[in-house]
């Protein structure tokens, strides 16, 4: 019943917005730097905070290394269960196949990880009535945080739903700015909340860019702009007052969470974002807000 | 694109699995990357740099990379290790 109404609410006030086929079909160079160098400055955003470049990536690891436990719990908390419908969406979007090689980025704790090698068990298992195929078996997950806890929350939980037996999932530590995987490797990459601490945006899409196959999907699920008049005044209220105040009860750190409510009003709007995703060569991009821009799921294809 | 991972099938289990060595690369210069035994880390000739595994976790970010001495690069240079006194 819960659910219903949880559901209900996600997908309240659900947009959809196909931007111009990209009025730089192949992105112009100078284009692209210019946006760049607009985008680029040697101070860069912790929070509302202005911090030098060098000091963002350890401020950032300091709060994840500090919630890491917590963290899904946290998520839980805050967006009253709705991460989990989020992240439902955002594998639906990305429509997983058994056989895929599959990059899910800032997913330490295999929230996502587990959700797309579930769906593609389902998929597999219909088509196939239970008998493992040997596409199945060439599926291959890596999940790719720059924070070890998080990777080791991620990979005890593995542990704890038999998934390590399967060796189909991989972890690996590493920095979405510079990737550690090959030129079009990847059928797939998603982001889920996980953008938005990066230093350089436009570093990490155009890493995404390289590692994905031609036609792989990129998918990023991200706290967005709250645009509806009234609801936007009481979300304000309910992130900067109810979310730190959450964040000091549960995870006993009321800074990581206030930064994390300062992050989202920095991060680019939707259609700044969406613009970005095409700089950096995507195409066909789009997003799609869920609950009044309270998160948005933004994708691109390599084509 | 299989270097890595023939350099690591001889190594069998306990370091990397084949379906993750197949596809890593070195962070910094997309190359290849060789797993060393003696130090159980990962290799980029490339870049001139290694990088730990921790708990069969390979750590790739580029800040967590070590420089190679010089005679881990070529053991026929001499070494010159100026600028990386410590």
């Amino acid at each position: 019943m819960a659910m219903q109404a949880a559901r209900r609410l996600a997908s309240w006030s659900l947009q959809r917005r196909l931007l111009l086929p990209s009025q730089v079909q192949a992105p112009s160079i100078p284009t692209a730097a210019a946006a760049a160098a607009f985008l680029h400055s040697h101070a860069t955003s912790f929070g509302y905070k202005q911090v030098r470049e060098e000091d963002k990536s350890k401020l950032v690891g300091n709060v994840f290394s500090s919630v890491a436990s917590s963290y899904d719990l946290m998520n839980d908390l805050m967006s009253v269960g709705l991460h989990r419908l989020w992240k439902d969406r955002l594998i639906s979007k990305l429509n997983p196949f058994p056989g895929m090689k599959h990059l899910d980025v800032a997913g330490g704790t295999g929230d996502v990880a587990f959700r797309v090698l579930e769906r593609i068990k389902s998929v597999g298992h219909r088509a196939m009535q239970g008998t493992l195929t040997e596409t199945e078996e060439d599926t291959h997950i890596y999940v790719c945080d720059i924070n070890p806890n998080m990777l080791n929350v991620g990979k005890k939980r593995a542990a704890e739903r038999g998934y390590s037996k399967e060796h189909c999932l991989s972890w690996v530590q590493g920095d979405a700015e510079a990737l550690s995987f090959e030129d079009g490797s990847m059928d797939g990459y998603t982001i889920a909340f996980g953008i938005r601490n990066v230093t350089h945006i436009e570093k990490a899409l155009s890493e995404a860019y390289r590692v994905l196959k031609r036609g792989g999907r990129f998918l990023c699920l991200e706290l967005s702009h709250v645009d509806v008049p009234v609801f936007k005044e009481i979300y304000d209220v309910y992130s900067f007052s109810v979310i730190p105040t959450i964040g000091e009860l549960v995870a006993g750190d009321r800074q990581s969470y206030q930064y994390l409510v300062e992050s989202i009003r920095r991060f680019p709007n939707q259609e700044k974002f969406a613009q970005m995703i095409q700089e950096a060569g995507f195409q066909r991009v789009e997003y799609e807000n869920l609950v009044g821009g309270v998160v948005a799921i933004h994708s691109g294809l390599k084509l | 694109m299989r270097r890595t991972a023939a350099l690591l099938s001889t190594h069998g289990g306990r370091s990397i699995p084949r379906a993750l060595a197949d596809v890593l690369v070195c962070p910094l210069s997309k190359q290849p990357l060789r797993y060393c035994e003696a130090t159980g880390s990962l290799v980029s000739d490339a870049a001139g740099v290694s990088f730990p595994v921790l708990d069969g976790i390979p750590s790739l970010v580029p800040k967590d990379g070590k420089l190679l001495d010089d005679q881990e690069v070529k053991s026929e240079q001499e070494s010159s290790t100026t600028d990386s006194s410590g």
